[in-house]
């Protein structure tokens, strides 16, 4: 059977087009029932005739048809493990992916969980259950409509196959289906034609086994704010929004809340270089961090500037209405702000948030409030996201979660509550408990990191792993050679190794070997995939999230000493001034002599008394690495810094015992030339073997505005940057040295980082050849070859290599720009992520490493603002902030009446000048060092002044100092403390 | 390769609900005017095509100078066949290299031997196009050389594939297939003999799925040459009733 | 147009049957061929007909564009005539063969529907001045068996009865842009009124006698013929245009009589063809018709 589907649309170039499709009806489409004794079952995904769900509603077998609200209203109810035998219509499947595709992918998931019996029924194409538009009929009511023939038909067709004389005897009760809906027409309809229907919570609270699923619920009302007033001004519809748009007459942007105040935010409109500014709760009008919103310009007159106050919201409980008080404090604030701009004259362009035009909201951590009331069902969720308001939930195991991180979404956010509506999803565990934390921040960065599928682990090789002779017939044999690796202590995931000896027409042979990660992870397959979507190795502090299972990265693919070990190698023959003659890449087996660690091998060079193979190798590979580098220099390559620190970590308790600014020798550097000489090599080879699709890493040139705040730095202190080129930016790096300031270089040279666009990996054939440029490394082309076991651009870069000298075969997706140029872009994403994780990871052990702790530091500062000091600690590779009182600060006269001492900021030279002790950038100063735990979840590394010493100011190098941090308030955290001196 | 979209639903089901090795409904006629020597009307899914066959005829113009049969092949396609109004029938660089694709597939079926030195005109007009327009052209200039009773090696038929993201060959796409980004195969084949009168191809995919493209394409051309071959009986049976030669077929 | 060899004999035989008033197939001289005519064939034009009058085949599709009205005429949309002369009829017409019969058939079309009397282009504007419907009326020629400009109008009239328009509001926007935004919902759209949509009548005169659809044989055997366009007023039929073709010449007298049977005729035609569309249309209702086309 076939139908036509007709329907109008608009062209780009404003023309109607009518655009006609088949449509095919079929009769061969099973309901996947086990029940059935009629259609013929295409399918694995089974529902069942078992029913062990208890529904006080529903007494007997039954199952489930979701409404397309229900779906995408209780995602969170379905994700948990109760929920079986469920049907999912394509109808509803197809509104859910045109409304939001993070709950489609959700609900996918669910559906291909196959102990979850959830099965798609194909309404849309059944002969009996496809509904062909009536005149005068919505699209929506087209569709309830087709949800509700489908419930009904799927009734009917399983009533048919219970009927039988036999099925009666068995004594079965008869399985029906039951539609929920939490649309009051469509179950009004539903009713009336007959059908079991309930809506989401309804049913749900009638499991009597899964008393806690209704936490999950989502709610878009709650019962007491129902007479409440409205607190904000109405959004404007969509249509409105839509129509303000054109008209020129609203803006549209993605809000940003701010993370010190949480009554202002910013929102990024294209026109607008610095985004518009929104102060106020009203002006906020219940937009969440992320959101697309509309937004009105306010008249120039009323334009404000930025409070750069810190503001936090004070405890509310649940059941507080929001009183008038609260609300005249904010009035006060915002006088002094709007006061304060007209003075400083520093207004921006201000707005007010008029309608939402897409929510972003996702799934946020935090923690419950304490409630004052006991029993209490409704709690207020903080989350740990200062950019979050806070959320209001219902849940009835407070008691439990008291104390836990949990995991609550936004259902809605109603104009009468002064909060968004949301609901319990799950607890991560206690608070404090490291593996709580690192969740967190996984979670936070978007890290997949859940157990690898049994799917995925199925593609392994199967141990005991031998090498075949086959495989010694397709490789080169290179397991005579002393090849060694080189990489920091403890580390398990070896992808690299190294040899270098002498030829006999003098010249040398180095050779870079690179663990086969590609022979392994053979394309297209779950292992491929799941490693693509990881994209990278994860490295938080004490605790690694492979990209591929640990049989691989730290057992088959790491080249551990001793064990033959397939490997890519990259093979140069070089002169003794380390000029490449010859390349040649290959597959190969090879035996690594020994797995060294950076501090080894630089003894091994050092003491001159060895003379093995190895030493003579590596003091080699050390000659011509310094060769490479310096050339390298020359061509404008920047030496930048940035502080690492490494943690030392209690095995046991995951607690960090001792930071470490990690050492640089000349070894690391020695591998890291090899690296990036390979990394070139393999570059320029692939990028010409493959001129539409080769895998590249490239690194842009800033924009000059970008060093705009190093150029100022370094001219405070009298030397100028030259940021024309890299060379020239190189240079002039290179003579910003102080003799009085040893770490100076170093700082500038942070400074100089900070400047820095991100590298980003991209397809050769989407760029211009120029534009391959790598800025930082001075190399007109770059990829990433040498760590295939963490990343997985390099698995890529390996097969292309391997393709093109056929050592492997090729495949379809290899050469596909498109889908290659989706990998680049989920890559990159997934490496900044990493990245942040791995930062966000570092703050949190430099926290507990301070926890009970206070130590006075020598430390410099990195740059004087308004109203605080950003310090560096070398020691730690630690930054913050060193709150200044300035006479601007806050609103808290009271306080400031007593206190003396004022700062005095000076625009010209950026100083901060108190008495005559004077602050200058990259000035040496001693800070005490202590932990602010009075936030649970935002713990904070607080910085005060001992040196110089400025009279109530200081740290008084007594011993009472301890007793503030023990009980600090619970706002304004940071400067009362430095209040209090 | 692969396109924007995913052609084909978890569930099995293409976009219109096909599944991947079904054609599209075939609907077809012969002898649908009275003033060419023959005719056929063609529907593959929305994609409707008119074909007349002129001839043989002696040959006109500087074309007489050869021994060989001329097949003669107009493409062209109604202003209104596309949601979006063509503004020429033919003469665009499509419809000529349609008609060169005739000229060629039919080449190889007609049995030139039998037609020295005359003319054969293939006039095919598209109604409606959705897609495989080629193939359902060249399928109904079949059926209108059959009916103008020219003799013909075997049926020529065409008959497209494509393949989904999923790597699954998918039989006679349709046009939203078509643009959707997916590689397009066009085969004319000779079934019964399982030669191949012509092939063209657009996009890319990966060499290690060709061999299985092209036998999707040409299980396609099997079914549809026997769906040809029903009408063609049908077709005999009614006109020849009067004449008792339905006994016959 | 289609060449038709006809021997004197043949000639002088078709001659002599007009003057009886009794032709080769029987007719009078002012009866039509059957006809059968078909709209909404063509699913993704906005309208469609196909006319079959004995040998003629006419296929006629409606497309829609947005345009800009002329500057002169701000609050008339626009129309476009389109004709194609398929090979498939005669090879005559292959390549650019058929141009010239189709550039004077698109031309008479052109002259009948030109008045804003016979055809209300106000409907087809959306926005005075900025926006309005441009409607091509696409025809192709399948076959031709004579008689090509009423059979052409016919279907013309047909296909815009049966053509329909997506419900368009108009926004006004600042600065006195306007936006357009289309209904969702398919049955939801505007007809054509049709009641003042010419029809051409051909009058062809042989020997001295006028006569009304000829058939391709007659044709070969006339020298000139009156194409009159008819279009109906108030329940009155007027003229719309009307122009000769062919090499001959016609006496005054003769021309008045044909423009008067040509009025007669179209009067009566045009009632006929609104007639039955309406009431094919009340059988079909809103829902879509089962489509035979070319598969009877």
């Amino acid at each position: 059977m076939q139908t036509l589907r007709e329907f109008t649309r608009k062209t780009k170039r404003g023309n109607i087009l009518k655009i006609v499709r088949e449509h095919y009806l079929r009769d061969d489409i099973g309901c996947g029932s086990d029940i059935c004794q009629h259609c013929f079952q295409n399918d694995v995904y089974a529902l069942t005739a078992d029913h062990d769900l208890q529904s006080s509603l529903f007494k007997y077998p039954h199952y489930l048809v979701l409404d397309t609200n229900v779906v995408l209203d209780q995602i969170d109810v379905l994700e948990e493990d109760v929920l079986r035998n469920v049907i999912i219509l394509t109808t509803v499947l197809n509104e859910v992916k045109h409304k939001s595709s993070s709950i489609y992918k959700r609900i996918n998931e669910i559906i291909h969980d196959r102990r979850r019996n959830f099965y798609v029924f194909v309404n849309e194409h059944h002969k009996d259950t496809y509904a062909d538009r009536e005149p005068d009929e919505t699209a929506n009511d087209r569709n309830d409509r087709a949800i509700r023939i489908a419930t009904k038909w799927y009734d009917n067709h399983l009533k048919s196959s219970q009927v039988s004389k036999s099925f009666q005897r068995s004594g079965r009760q008869v399985t029906r289906v039951v539609l929920l809906t939490d649309d009051a027409g469509n179950r009004a309809k539903a009713e009336a034609e007959d059908i079991l229907v309930a809506t989401a919570s309804e049913y749900v609270k009638s499991l009597s086994d899964h008393p806690l699923l209704a936490d999950k619920l989502s709610h878009k009302t709650f019962a007491n704010e129902k007479q409440a007033l409205p607190q904000y001004p109405p959004h404007l519809s969509l249509r409105e929004i839509l129509e303000g748009l054109k008209q020129k007459k609203l803006l549209q942007g993605s809000f940003q809340a701010s993370r010190e105040n949480y009554l202002e935010g910013n929102v990024n409109v294209e026109q607008y270089e610095k985004g518009i500014l929104i102060q106020g709760r009203e002006s906020l009008n219940r937009a969440v961090d992320g959101d697309i919103v509309a937004i009105e310009l306010l008249p120039q007159s009323e334009w404000s500037a930025p409070s750069e106050i810190v503001l936090e919201e004070k405890n509310v409980y649940a059941d507080d209405l929001p009183s008038e008080e609260r609300t005249e404090e904010e009035k006060v604030m915002l006088q002094q702000v709007r006061a304060a701009a007209v003075v400083d004259a520093e207004r921006t362009p201000t707005g007010r948030i008029v309608g939402i035009v897409r929510r972003k909201w996702r799934q946020y951590c935090g923690i419950l409030q304490p409630s004052l009331i006991e029993d209490t069902s409704r709690h207020i969720f903080v989350p740990a996201d200062r950019k979050i308001p806070r959320i209001r939930i219902e849940t009835r195991q407070a008691a439990t979660l008291q104390n836990q991180r949990i995991i609550v979404t936004i259902d809605n956010w109603p104009r009468n509550s002064r909060y968004p509506h949301g609901h319990f999803v799950r607890s991560l565990g206690p608070l404090g408990d490291m593996n709580t934390e690192n969740e967190v921040i996984l979670l936070e960065h978007d890290v997949p990191h859940c157990k690898f599928s049994e799917e995925v682990l199925s593609f392994l090789p199967k141990m005991p792993w031998t090498i075949t002779p086959e495989d010694y017939a397709k490789r080169v044999d290179l397991r005579d050679l002393y090849i060694c690796s080189v990489d920091p202590p403890g580390c398990t995931d070896i992808d690299d190794a190294l040899h270098c000896r002498e030829l006999e027409n003098g010249n040398l042979e180095v050779g870079v070997h690179i663990a086969d990660v590609s022979h392994f992870i053979r394309p297209g397959n779950a292992l491929d995939k799941e490693a693509a979507a990881r994209g990278t190795t994860v490295y938080l502090v004490g605790k690694r999230i492979d990209m591929v299972p640990e049989l691989l990265s730290s057992n088959l693919c790491s080249l551990v000493g001793g064990v033959e070990r397939f490997a890519f190698s990259c093979v140069w023959e070089m002169d003794k001034e380390a000029n490449i003659i010859k390349k040649r890449f290959h597959k190969s087996v090879i035996k690594s002599k020994r797995a060294m660690t950076y501090e080894e091998a630089q003894v091994l060079i050092d003491d001159s008394t060895q003379d093995n193979e190895i030493a003579k190798s590596l003091r080699h590979l050390n000659r011509l690495a310094k060769i490479l580098k310096k050339r390298r220099m020359d061509n404008g390559a920047l030496v930048l810094a940035s502080p690492e620190i490494r943690f030392q970590v209690d095995s046991e308790t995951h607690e960090p015992l001792e930071v470490e600014v990690k050492q640089l020798r000349d070894t690391n550097s020695m591998v890291e030339e090899f690296m990036l000489l390979a990394n070139i090599s393999v570059a320029e080879h692939i990028a010409a073997e493959f001129s539409e699709c080769a895998v590249l890493r490239r690194h842009p040139k800033p924009p000059t505005t970008n060093f705009d705040p190093l150029i100022k730095a370094a001219r405070y202190q009298g030397f100028e940057i030259e940021t024309e080129t890299g060379l020239s930016l190189s240079h002039s790096l290179d003579k910003c040295v102080k003799a009085d300031n040893p770490y100076f270089n170093t700082m500038i040279r942070i400074l100089t980082t900070r400047c820095m666009m991100q590298a980003v990996y991209f397809i050769s054939g989407s760029l211009q050849k120029e534009e391959f440029f790598h800025y930082g490394l001075a190399a007109p082309i770059y990829t990433h070859f040498t760590s295939p076991i963490r990343r997985y651009s390099d698995i890529m870069v390996h097969r292309l290599l391997a393709a093109s000298i056929g050592a492997d075969s090729t495949y379809a997706q290899l050469l596909e720009r498109k889908s290659n140029e989706e990998l680049c872009h989920n890559l990159n994403y997934r490496h900044k992520m990493a990245q942040y994780a791995g930062r966000a990871s570092v703050g949190l052990n430099t926290h507990l490493f301070f926890r009970g702790k206070e130590e006075d530091e020598e430390g410099y500062v990195l740059f004087v603002r308004k109203n605080a000091l950003q310090v560096l600690i070398p020691k730690y590779g630690l930054e913050g902030t060193l709150y200044l009182k300035t006479d601007k600060d806050g609103k808290d006269g009271h306080e400031r009446a007593k206190s003396t001492v004022v700062f005095t900021f000076s625009e010209e030279d950026h100083t901060q000048r108190c008495g005559n002790v004077v602050f200058h950038s990259f000035d040496p100063v001693t800070v005490r060092l202590s932990l602010d735990s009075s936030n649970v979840q935002h713990e904070k590394l607080v910085f005060r002044l001992v040196k110089p010493y400025i009279k109530g100011f200081s740290v008084e190098t007594g011993s009472e100092s301890a007793a503030d941090v023990a009980a600090p308030p619970p706002t304004k955290k940071t400067k009362k403390n430095q209040k209090k001196k | 390769m692969a396109g924007r979209f995913e052609l084909l639903s978890e569930q099995g089901l293409r976009l219109d609900g096909r599944r991947p090795h079904e054609l599209r409904h075939i609907k077809c006629k012969m002898g649908v005017f009275e003033q060419p020597d023959g005719s056929a009307y063609m529907e593959q899914g929305n994609t409707k095509v008119l074909a007349a066959v002129y001839g043989p005829h002696q040959a006109k113009g500087k074309k007489t100078e050869t021994n060989d049969v001329i097949i003669n092949c107009q493409y062209s396609q109604a202003t209104f066949s596309t949601s979006e109004r063509k503004n020429r029938p033919r003469g665009d660089r499509k419809s000529q290299e349609f008609k060169m694709y005739l000229q060629q597939a039919l080449s190889a079926a007609i049995k030139s031997e039998l037609y020295p030195r005359s003319q054969i005109d293939v006039y095919v007009e598209v109604l409606q196009a959705d897609g495989a327009n080629y193939a359902v052209s060249l399928n109904a200039a079949t059926l209108a050389l059959i009916d103008a009773g020219i003799c013909l090696n075997e049926f020529v038929v065409a008959c497209t594939a494509s393949l989904s993201k999923s790597n699954i060959p998918l039989t006679d796409i349709s046009n939203i297939e078509e643009v959707s980004g997916g590689p397009k195969l066009t085969v004319a084949a000779l079934p019964t003999a399982e030669k191949i009168a012509f092939l063209e191809m657009s996009e890319r995919f990966h060499i290690d799925h060709l061999e299985t493209v092209i036998e999707t394409a040409m299980a396609g051309c099997r079914e549809i040459r026997d769906i040809l071959e029903a009408a063609v009986k049908e077709h005999l049976i009614h006109i020849g009733s009067a004449a008792d030669w339905g006994r016959v077929c | 147009m289609a060449y038709v060899a006809l021997s004197e004999a043949e000639k002088t035989f078709i001659l002599h049957g007009v003057e009886e008033d009794y032709r080769c197939d029987g007719r009078s001289r002012r009866d039509y061929r059957p006809m059968e005519l078909e709209t909404g064939l063509v699913s993704n034009a906005s309208g469609s007909a196909r006319l079959r009058l004995a040998n003629t085949d006419i296929l006629v599709g409606v497309k829609t564009e947005i345009d800009v009205p002329h500057q002169l005429t701000p609050e008339f949309g626009k129309l476009e005539f389109f004709v194609d002369c398929s090979a498939n009829a005669t090879p005559e017409f292959e390549g650019r063969g058929g141009s010239d019969l189709a550039q004077e058939l698109i031309l008479s079309l052109k002259n009948a529907y030109e008045s804003p009397f016979a055809f209300d282009y106000r409907s087809l504007c959306l926005i005075p001045g900025q926006q309005c419907w441009k409607l091509y009326i696409d025809i192709l020629i399948l076959e031709c068996g004579g008689n090509l400009y009423d059979a052409v109008s016919l279907a013309a009239k047909a296909a815009l009865f049966n053509t329909k328009l997506p419900r368009v509001t108009a926004t006004l926007l600042d600065a006195g842009i306007t936006d357009l935004i289309i209904s969702d919902n398919p049955y939801d759209c505007t007809r054509i009124g049709i009641e003042t949509v010419p029809l051409l009548v051909t009058v062809c005169k042989i020997g001295d006698f006028c006569l009304v659809d000829p058939s391709a044989e007659e044709e070969a055997c006339s020298t000139v013929s009156m194409v009159v366009a008819v279009s109906q007023r108030n329940n009155e039929a007027f003229l719309s245009g009307t122009h000769m073709t062919g090499g001959g010449s016609m006496h005054r007298d003769t021309m008045l009589n044909c423009l008067q049977l040509g009025l007669s005729i179209g009067d009566y035609l045009d009632k006929l063809l609104v007639k039955m569309l309406k009431q094919e249309q009340e059988r079909v209702g809103p829902k879509r018709p089962k489509i035979v086309g070319f598969l009877k």
